[in-house]
């Protein structure tokens, strides 16, 4: 195990991005992915912990002119109570209702969840459906720098992202949905409680007149990043959701992804869920 | 028969009463201390090294660095302990492996340190160097001829087999084959019969690899005395083998040693075999001349400790248009991982379910049991009956619609009744088979639900409903494996007829301190609260076997029956004298001696006592008894009514197949157990529920994958016990077939309720889609792939052996 030499529990944002620009630097929120992955020696501390969990100004579910702005550090059971999410991203609540088990909820973090850029992180495939953008702050030299990326182009790999080491992910900002907004959440597990994702499928559009338009598309744990669904996406654009459209759609969406055998599930498998629910969520979208 | 009447029971009577479990309060508040937090004065920690290689020579062990780590005290490999024995039901198993390895779990050398953490720096410092050997992934493969040995011969200086003398252990003399054990019963004209049956069928089931999951993992504290004497604080279940077989490997007088256990976090059957791990921390303990305590990790028990035994089961069946059955033919191939524990025995009781269950005039049965360098298999409620009956079951529904007969109706047809002696010569006293069928089937509304859902099947819309149903076998008044099968009870009355209930028998969390106790207070008319047990400390409790074949209510039951009666008998003739009438005329009953016909008290117990106690006579009640069960030895060939009792039940499941995923529900189970007698209705419902989610797990999630020797999935993360969400409705009743030998009526429970669930859910899965599946666990990819056609059936040719 890596000695951890210096334990820093900064208050606020600019302390903490100060922390971070010295180097070598590893982050906490709640924990739930960090402490296990470090005991079973997977990943290394850095010499500096910097606790998070005392910035005020990470925590919190707020509006934001055509936004709904959720902070770093919200927890999962926060989200699933947040009376805003409840109404601009259903689907976000969808998902942290298949999440872990209450005590993981209680400690776990949105902030977490993104930066541990697992495949199977259950609440980016809804946030990438939701067109959500990461918000990542940094203090280079001396003053505060904030940037926005798409979550959608953020990850790189399983456990890597576009994050610079200088730099906190202090918000994720979701656009309020327009008119005739549909938007659904699936996570296969093999329970209904405490099961890493085998897949997971986040489907969104406008739908009008029997048809989606600006659909969204994304699968989880069927490749090292969440990923988007372009050609599943295309496939169901503007077209009428009948059952011919829909198969179309569910055979796209086989046909697109590209997952690995492991211990959960064999390849072959993974994509017949993705297509048979990606079918079954088309059906109850066109239906409801 | 043996049947005995069932009594009126008075009001104020324990017997059929929920009664809490004398040790939920300090469990459910967190206070019982178990293994975990015990510490002994002065004590070590020690961690093992297992092997990083699932078949190797070791070439090298370096233990230098560990050995020169602060903190370390005692660093041991197998040339520090020239002196050890080989465990093992065969002998074939060094406790620390010197020279090969053949499992992923092999202990090549271990540490005691001042702290967990040292103990396990220090593991990282010892050096082992490996020559890999060809692996044996599967037992089909290790009876290929040419196939490498498991345990070959030790060779001499000129390569030659070194002479040994005989009888000595395979762990030293290898073994020339790898066939570990084998087991073949008859009884009938397998032929004749065969030419009589209308309709046969012949199928391949497999079975996986499941493992405990205590939540109290393995453990152990050792520590001798000046004189050399050992004290070991265990999580056995059989204390008293342990105590004398420590003793053989020690080469000490088993009354040298001592065994106490604290309060055991589940059992199962897991701790029912002497392991590696205890061996180990003994030797420790000699070297270090300090106390040793050594908890496995969570990953450590998934690793190594034992699993339930994994079966290849070709079953031929056969049956006449009747509807009468007419032969079983069963090969097994048992893999038996790399060394030999309990599950090898497996068919001892499996055999049982195919040649008694049903009347089946001729059944032939054959196990091969051959070493792999898979992990190795042990003991586990029901003990080969879920891998048995998982078979069986399914092939009395396919029989039965091959002959167009309701499924129930077939079973009534062939289940046994009271008074029936099988070919393997169990005799049936007590038998309420047929009454759990019917029961089962009227409650659940068997009948009607299997017809709609066969017309359901192909309606539309992707989760189809299904229902079906399973019965089973098991002894219920104890086996007689070892030279007895008894156990012994020495109770005491205080001056405040308080009663201290000293019992061989072990409390694993299956309730028996409730239930003995409530026994005693049945006779002696107190409360259960006056009850006292003390069960945990072999220098203290007389002899019992163990906690194992469902028997402590019924043996232990028994004994403490026995012992509270002595002390009845005289406390009843010393109140009888005083009171100047005849002891027939009292009984016991609210703490008071009383007249029988009139209920009328007549002296307070406690007060009676003191009487006796502070007399001239100066007298104090205390008794002994042990109870030896009427049963016999098998023979040779296996037949012999092995058990005091036998248990019956069958379970109906209900399942809602999702076809586009493969995910399989368990909605419902109703399940009837004959259990003689309802003594703790609380316990008994505790313990169905308990085995059936157990048995649930079996069927659906639970799969310790191995693959190439390895253990893919230690953690319950990808080992996937069944959560609180996932529990089924359940309907569980009692038939009450007031055994003739069974305390109070009753009979042994305890492995029943998961033995039916997973072949139920079998005929359910067929019962919605019409697809039957011959291999274990119903996991959604595995269901969802049989839907599709895409499940290769298992196959072995066992009916052409070479
Ligand atoms: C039993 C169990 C069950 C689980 N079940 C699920 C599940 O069902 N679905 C699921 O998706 N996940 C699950 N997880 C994983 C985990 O709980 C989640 O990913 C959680 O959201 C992580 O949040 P955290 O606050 O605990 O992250 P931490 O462990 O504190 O951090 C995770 C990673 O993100 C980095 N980090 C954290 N915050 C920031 C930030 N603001 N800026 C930059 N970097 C940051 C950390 O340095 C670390 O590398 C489970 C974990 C456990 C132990």
């Amino acid at each position: 195990m890596t000695a951890i030499e210096r334990y820093a529990a900064p208050q606020n944002l600019d302390e903490a991005l100060g922390i971070l620009q010295q180097g070598e630097v590893t982050i906490l929120a709640g924990g739930t992915d960090l402490m296990p992955q470090t005991k079973a020696g997977r990943i290394a501390f850095k010499p500096t912990l910097m606790n998070i969990g005392r910035i005020a100004g990470l925590k919190g579910v707020t509006l934001d002119g055509e936004h709904l702005r959720i902070g770093a550090l919200t927890t999962i059971s926060e989200l699933l109570r947040d009376p805003l999410v409840a109404q601009h991203a259903a689907v976000l609540a969808e998902a942290c209702d298949h999440f872990a088990s209450d005590q993981i909820r209680n400690a776990g973090t949105l902030g977490g969840n993104i930066n541990n850029a697992s495949p199977a992180g259950d609440t980016l495939v809804p946030l990438i459906v939701l067109d959500a953008e990461v918000e990542l702050a940094s203090k280079p030299n001396g003053s505060v720098a904030t940037r926005r990326m798409p979550l959608a182009e953020f990850f790189t790999g399983p456990g890597r992202t576009k994050r610079a080491a200088n730099e906190l992910l202090t918000a994720v900002r979701i656009p309020l949905p327009k008119p005739g907004h549909v938007a659904r959440f699936y996570k296969f597990g093999t329970r209904p409680a405490l099961d890493i994702s085998t897949i997971s499928i986040g489907i969104a559009g406008i739908k009008r007149d029997g048809a989606l338009t600006d659909t969204r598309v994304a699968f989880g744990a069927v490749a090292p990043t969440p990923v988007r669904a372009p050609r599943t996406e295309a496939a169901l654009e503007g077209r009428r959701l009948d059952a011919a459209a829909i198969e179309a759609a569910a055979d796209a969406a086989r046909d697109e992804v590209n997952p690995i055998d492991d211990v959960r599930a064999s390849a072959w498998y993974r994509k017949e869920l993705i297509h048979n629910m990606t079918r079954r969520m088309l059906d109850h979208v066109a239906h409801a | 028969m043996n049947v005995a009447e069932k009594p009126v029971i008075a009001p104020d009577s324990l017997i059929g009463q929920r009664i809490q479990k004398k040790d939920a309060p300090e469990k459910a508040a967190g206070k019982t201390r178990y293994i975990q937090d015990m510490v002994v004065p002065g004590m070590l920690h020690a961690k093992i090294l297992r092997s990083s290689r699932v078949h190797a020579r070791i070439k090298s062990i370096d233990t230098s660095a560990a050995k020169a780590l602060p903190g370390v005290h005692v660093v041991l490999t197998a040339a520090d302990v020239p002196d050890q024995q080989p465990i093992g039901v065969a002998r074939d198993h060094l406790p620390l492996k010197g020279e090969r390895v053949r499992s992923q779990r092999d202990e090549i050398a271990a540490v005691a340190a001042d702290s967990e953490e040292i103990a396990e720096a220090a593991l990282k410092l010892i050096r082992v160097e490996y020559e890999d050997l060809p692996v044996i992934a599967t037992p089909e493969d290790a009876i290929k001829p040419g196939a490498p040995l498991i345990h070959p011969a030790p060779l001499d200086a000129d390569g030659r087999p070194q002479a040994l003398p005989p009888k000595t252990p395979i762990a030293f003399a290898g073994k020339a084959d790898n066939i570990a054990m084998r087991f073949d019963y008859t009884h009938g004209d397998i032929a004749q019969a065969e030419a009589e049956s209308d309709v046969v069928v012949e199928d391949t089931f497999q079975l996986h690899y499941v493992t405990h999951c205590c939540m109290g993992v393995s453990g152990v504290i050792a520590e001798f005395d000046a004189s050399g004497n050992l004290l070991m604080y265990s999580n056995t279940q059989v204390p008293f083998l342990h105590k004398r077989e420590f003793a053989e490997y020690l080469n000490i007088d088993p009354s040298r040693v001592r065994i106490i256990q604290p309060p055991i976090g589940g059992g199962f059957g897991s701790k029912l075999d002497i392991y590696p791990f205890e061996v180990i921390c003994i030797f420790l303990a000699r070297a270090a001349k300090r106390p040793v305590k050594m908890v496995f990790t969570r990953e450590e028990e998934f690793l190594a400790s034992p699993t339930r035994q994994p079966v290849l089961l070709t079953l031929r069946s056969g049956c006449k248009k009747d509807g009468t059955l007419t032969f079983r033919q069963v090969h097994t191939l048992h893999d038996n991982g790399a060394y030999t524990s309990w599950g090898a025995t497996t068919p001892f009781v499996m055999m049982q379910t195919f040649s008694s269950l049903y009347r089946v005039p001729a059944c032939d049965y054959h196990t091969t049991v051959v070493y792999t360098n898979n992990p190795y298999a042990g003991s586990f409620r029901g003990y080969g009956n879920l891998q048995a009956t998982f078979a069986i079951e399914q092939h009395m529904d396919m029989l039965a619609e091959k002959i167009g007969m309701d499924p129930l109706d077939f079973r009534l047809m062939n289940a046994q009744d009271a008074g029936e002696v099988t070919g393997q010569g169990m005799t049936f006293k007590s038998c309420g088979f047929k009454e759990c069928l019917t029961t089962a089937a009227e409650r659940s509304e068997y009948r009607k639900k299997h017809a709609d859902n066969l017309a359901n099947r192909d309606a539309p819309g992707p989760v189809k409903r299904g229902i079906g149903i399973a019965s089973m076998l098991h002894v219920g008044g104890g086996a007689k494996i070892y030279p007895s099968d008894g156990c012994g009870t020495i109770l005491k009355l205080d001056d405040f007829a308080n009663v201290t209930l000293i019992t061989g028998a072990s409390e694993i969390g299956q309730g028996s301190e409730t239930v003995l106790s409530q026994l005693v207070c049945e006779e002696l008319g107190l409360p259960i609260s006056a009850v006292t047990v003390v069960n945990n400390d072999t220098a203290i409790t007389p002899w019992d076997v163990g906690v194992h074949a469902s028997r402590t209510t019924f043996i232990a039951g028994n004994s403490a029956i026995g012992a509270a009666r002595k002390a009845k008998a005289k406390i009843l003739a010393a109140a009888a004298k005083k009171h100047g009438c005849d002891e027939v005329e009292l009984d016991l009953r609210g703490g008071f001696v009383i007249r029988a016909d009139s209920g009328e008290p007549l002296v307070e117990l406690a007060r009676l006592m003191r009487n006796l106690h502070f007399s001239d006579k100066a007298e104090l009640v205390m008794t002994t008894f042990y109870y030896e069960p009427p049963s016999v030895h098998q023979d040779k060939a296996f037949k012999g009514d092995v058990s005091a009792a036998y248990a019956w039940a069958a379970q109906v499941v209900e399942v809602e197949v999702d076809t586009d995923t493969g995910i399989v529900k368990m909605t419902k189970v109703t399940g009837t157990h004959d259990v003689g007698r309802v003594l703790n209705r609380l316990g008994l419902e505790g313990q169905i529920e308990g085995g059936v989610v157990m048995g649930q797990g079996y069927a659906l999630t639970e799969n310790l994958i191995v693959e190439n020797g390895i253990t893919r999935n230690p953690n319950f993360r990808d080992y996937k016990l069944v959560t609180a969400p996932e529990i089924p409705e359940m309907d569980i009743t009692f038939v009450e077939s007031m055994d003739g030998e069974g305390p109070q009526g009753a009979k042994g429970v305890g492995e029943a309720p998961a033995i039916c669930i997973a072949a139920a859910a079998a005929n359910a899965i067929y019962n919605a889609t019409g697809v039957r599946i011959f291999a274990l666990p119903f996991t959604p990819e595995a269901v969802y792939r049989a839907l599709r056609g895409a499940a290769p059936k298992p196959h072995w040719q066992a009916w052409k052996p070479e």
